[in-house]
């Protein structure tokens, strides 16, 4: 005759119905009662018993087959914040692509109509860019342009500077001043020619 | 039906724009046409900003060439004017040769001063040796008839005789020289006093 073993719940002798529970079986109950309520609030202990383990399944498929389960409030309320942000225009703080906000789907209807629209005016630029040639520049070299004055004229300094004597023979800074000066003038009047000032 | 119109509209949009800048372009460039914009080219010898830019360096070296001699450094003062050899003018600019040759002019004088009258001597033939006369030219010869007078002075304690004939060649190079100058001012003036 097998042993009785009362620990083992699947494998052991089934008590009578009406038999009244034993204190082991209140134990474990109790135990059990508690390892259930802690699975559902999200704290499944690591380390349980095969037994435990099959039974705790089976009640877990009973809780969902009755459809009282029901998601964390802290769950609950991030989904419907997500919902509000996305219908208002925002973007979803959650990767969950079941809510479809009110904008992208107005978004959808007009995309068309504005690459159509985008593409239109682009293409329009295009061509009247490509169309529009840039006013011809002609260069003539004026018969005038070769009658520069002598003052806008690169030329030889010594009618500018005269004989150097030899009591201003070391005076070369002043003498590099005046011919700076002088052709200054001129390259402005140069640069400057036509122009109204 | 959608797809039809979002693709007929731009293609209708497009050809109507591109007729209408097409007919806007021709009925502006033809008023225009054979006008065109006539740009005035300089010639080659008018003043330009590398000519500019050139005097402008060159100006600078002699002022900091002046500082340095009112500073008794004059070796820096030959290094600053040496710097005016250097600078690039445009090309057949009459007055690269002008500046160049003053500051040759600068240079010799200051090198006499060292004592350097053989460097100074070279200074000098590099100047004369450009062609055109000016009186930046006849001023170097005027400076080479002083490097030939400072090699007289050296020469004049002298008792050997060779030394006596070479300050005697010293001193008639000298006066050369001087004649050179005097000739070349006067030939330059009387141009000048023609021209006006």
């Amino acid at each position: 005759m097998a042993p009785d073993n009362n620990d083992d719940f699947l494998t052991g002798t089934v008590p009578e119905p009406d038999a009244e529970p034993t204190a082991a079986e209140r134990a474990h109950a109790r135990t059990f009662a508690d390892l259930i309520d802690k699975t559902l609030s999200g704290h499944t202990p690591p380390a349980m018993s095969t037994d435990d383990r099959t039974l705790l399944e089976v009640a877990t498929v009973i809780r969902a087959a009755t459809g009282n389960a029901l998601l964390g409030t802290a769950k609950q309320r991030s989904i419907v914040e997500d919902a509000l942000r996305q219908a208002v225009g925002g973007a979803g703080s959650t990767s969950s692509g079941s809510v479809v906000p009110i904008t992208r789907g107005r978004a959808r209807r007009w995309a068309p109509w504005a690459v159509a629209a985008t593409s239109t005016l682009v293409a329009a630029a295009v061509l009247i860019l490509w169309v529009r040639t840039p006013p011809r520049v002609v260069t003539h070299t004026v018969p005038a342009a070769q009658n520069l004055p002598e003052t806008w004229k690169s030329r030889p300094a010594d009618a500018l500077i005269g004989p150097i004597t030899k009591e201003h023979a070391g005076d070369a800074s002043a003498r590099i001043d005046t011919i700076f000066a002088d052709r200054l003038d001129g390259y402005r009047e140069l640069r400057l020619r036509g122009r109204k000032p | 039906m959608k797809f039809k119109l979002t693709l007929g509209v731009p293609i209708l949009v497009v050809v109507v724009a591109g007729a209408l800048a097409w007919s806007a372009c021709k009925s502006s460039q033809e008023p225009t046409q054979g006008s065109g914009v006539t740009q005035v080219t300089d010639p080659a010898d008018a003043i330009d900003q590398k000519l500019m830019v050139a005097l402008s360096q060159a100006k600078n070296f002699h002022h900091k060439a002046k500082v340095y001699m009112s500073d008794g450094n004059t070796a820096a003062a030959i290094a600053s004017v040496r710097e005016i050899l250097s600078l690039r003018f445009p090309d057949k600019a009459p007055e690269a040769d002008d500046v160049r040759n003053d500051a040759r002019a600068l240079l010799a004088r200051l090198l006499i001063g060292q004592g350097q009258l053989d460097e100074a001597m070279n200074v000098v033939n590099e100047g004369l040796a450009s062609g055109r006369e000016s009186f930046f030219v006849a001023n170097l010869y005027t400076v080479q008839g002083e490097i030939h007078q400072a090699r007289a002075d050296a020469l004049s304690e002298a008792t050997d005789p060779a030394a006596k004939a070479k300050l005697v060649e010293e001193r008639h190079a000298a006066i050369e020289s001087f004649d050179k100058s005097n000739q070349i001012d006067k030939k330059l003036q009387d141009q000048l006093m023609e021209s006006r």
